[in-house]
Parts: structure tokens; sequence; C-alpha cells
């Protein structure tokens, strides 16, 4: 087999054991869909092109309310934000994707994909890096259409004290367990944590998240001045 | 504009919008310079944004009006699955505890309730 295909099974790979978590998500974003009056075609087709769970709920659940259209998209951008700052933090480790592809690399940015990629295969040897991430993405939106296929059919019959939706910060956070090496990752961590506690409820139109993160960001920078002079090892090896 | 037209509409342009915000800088790398101070904040990305997609499910519950209750079932089972991705580094393992202390915790809030 090719590099290529190599790398994109070694993505695949690296993102199964966290398809798992994607499921009970697809499955809330298609029952949203369902609840909101609408089929599994629109499910479908929310999925294929925004390829954002998150955004998707937010964005149906508000229009199901009858929140003006504008609302529903702005807030459902505003959750999206976050991925801009994936992609300005992506763009050199697939800095060697040809100008053609990277319209296409830039829709398979997702959470999951992000932080598999970042965490895992940058750092995979003899990776083709740019075919790790696409197939990774094509083993996740594939469990994602299907999910939320079965979540359009199945989601009004789940009842919701099995609290499936905690399945999806799990898998967050066994992806963060690995990354948390480090005296600065761990206060960048708890930074972002308490930041994210205090003002994911407090402020409006889902921009606690992205607050929270600009605040991690903030304090990463300012002790990765104070440190870097100490840690020169650190700072060769990201 | 009928719903299912409207919904439709809202679906293309958060699609358009959404497309913008994470192609962009992955089409300019290369062609416009990263400053060094926005490196220096990047760095940190991975772990901020896993820390910040973590926190609020493993906190709070969320209401049909949007309100975010605090939710100690949630934070007892967060903590178990914390402590198992922590040793094992296992994504299954992590959330197979995770679920199953979150179940124990339910059944011991209702049981104090």
């Amino acid at each position: 087999m090719s590099r290529r295909t190599d790398s994109m099974l070694a993505g695949a790979k690296d993102v199964a054991p966290i398809l798992l978590g994607i499921v009970p998500f697809g499955l809330v974003a298609g029952a949203a869909v369902i609840s909101a009056g609408f089929g599994v075609a629109e499910a479908m087709g929310m999925s294929l092109l925004v390829n954002a769970g998150a955004s998707q709920i937010a964005a149906t659940t508000l229009f199901a309310e009858r929140a003006p259209l504008a609302v529903a998209l702005g807030t459902a951008l505003v959750v999206n934000a976050r991925m801009f700052i994936y992609s300005t933090s992506i763009a050199p480790v697939l800095g060697e994707a040809p100008d053609r592809l990277r319209p296409l690399l830039g829709h398979m940015l997702v959470d999951q994909n992000y932080a598999s990629t970042m965490t895992k295969g940058r750092f995979r040897e003899g990776v083709d890096v740019v075919a790790y991430y696409i197939g990774a993405w094509l083993a996740l939106a594939s469990v994602w259409q299907l999910s939320t296929i079965a979540g359009a059919v199945l989601g009004p019959f789940i009842p919701a004290s099995w609290g499936l939706d905690f399945a999806v910060p799990l898998v967050f956070l066994a992806m963060l367990a690995p990354a948390l090496k480090g005296r600065i990752a761990i206060e960048v961590a708890v930074a972002t944590a308490i930041a994210a506690a205090i003002l994911v409820p407090l402020l409006p139109m889902q921009t606690g998240l992205l607050a929270a993160m600009l605040i991690g960001m903030a304090w990463g920078g300012l002790r990765g001045v104070e440190s870097s002079p100490v840690e020169p090892a650190e700072e060769e090896a990201t | 504009m009928s719903a299912v037209l409207a919904f439709w509409v809202l679906i293309v342009v958060l699609a358009i919008g959404t497309w913008l915000m994470r192609s962009l800088p992955i089409m300019a790398h290369g062609h416009v310079a990263t400053p060094p101070w926005a490196e220096r904040l990047l760095r940190h990305v991975p772990v901020v944004a896993l820390t910040a997609l973590v926190v609020p499910g493993a906190l709070y519950l969320k209401d049909h009006a949007g309100a975010y209750h605090f939710a100690p079932e949630r934070l007892l089972a967060a903590a178990a699955a914390m402590l198992v991705a922590l040793k094992t580094r296992n994504v299954a393992a992590t959330l197979v505890v995770g679920m199953v202390a979150l179940w124990m915790a339910q059944a011991a809030v209702h049981a104090l309730a």
C-alpha cells in the first residue's frame, strides 16, 4: 500500500475509539431536527453541509423556539468561531497541502479531527499528515452522518434520563488527559476550566466558550514568555 | 417564506459562514505570515479547546429554556473519568467508567432526594 493510503488508515485508526462518543451527539443533533418539525433530509443535509454538531443543535433549537433567523444564525456562528482558532493553529501542520485541496481541508476541520491530528497525527513517524487528517475526517463524518440519521429516526424514543449527551465531554476529557504534559499545560487547563465554569452559564448567545478559550490562551501566552528561557528543550519539541 | 425554506436558508448560510472561518487560515498559510505573538498564543490551543469542551458538560445540565443548572452527579462522574483517563489514556475505558459512574451517581442523588 502507498504511504498515502497507510496514512489515511492511520488517521481513521486513531479516531476509532472516539467514534463511539460521536454517536450520542449525532443522535441529539438528528432528534433536534425532527422535534423542530423537519425530516431526515434536513437532518442529513445539515450534517453534511454544516458538519459541526454543537452549532447544528444550537441553530435547530433556536429555530424551533421561533427565534429570528438572524439570532439562530448568529448564535450558531459564534459557537463555531473556535474553528477559526483551530484553523490558524493547524495551518502550519497542513502546510504541505496544495492550494486547491485547502478549501476541502477547511470543511473537514472538526473538534475531534483537530484534536487527533494535533495531539497524535503530527507526531507519527513516516505519516503523511494531510492524508492522516483526511482519513480521520472520513471516519468521523461517516459516523456523524449515520448517527444523525439514527437520531432523526430513533431520537424521540431515547429517554433523557440516560444522559447519553454526557459521552460528548467524556470523549474530549479522554483526549485532553494525554495532552496535559508539563506545568504550563496544566496551568492553562486550570485557567480555561475556571473561566469556562464561570462564563459559559453567564454570557449570552454561547459566547462563554469562546471567552474561556481566549482567557486560557492569554494565560498560556503570558506564562510562556516567562518560562521560555528556562525550558528551551520544550520550545524545540513543539 | 415557508418554514422548510427558512430552515434550508439557515443551513446553507450557516454552512458558508462556518466554512469561511474554518478554511481561510488554512488557505492563507504560506501566503500571509503569522506574527510571533500569535504563534505563542496558538501553541496552547489544543489544551485550551479540549478543556473548554469538557467543562460545561461536566458541571451543568441545560434545561429546555437553555438555562444551566449545576449537576453534582456529572461532576462526580467526570472526576472518576478523569482519573481513568490520566491512568490508562484509554478512550473506551474513560467512556465506560464515566457513563457507569454517571448512572450510579444519578441513582444516589435520586435516593437522597
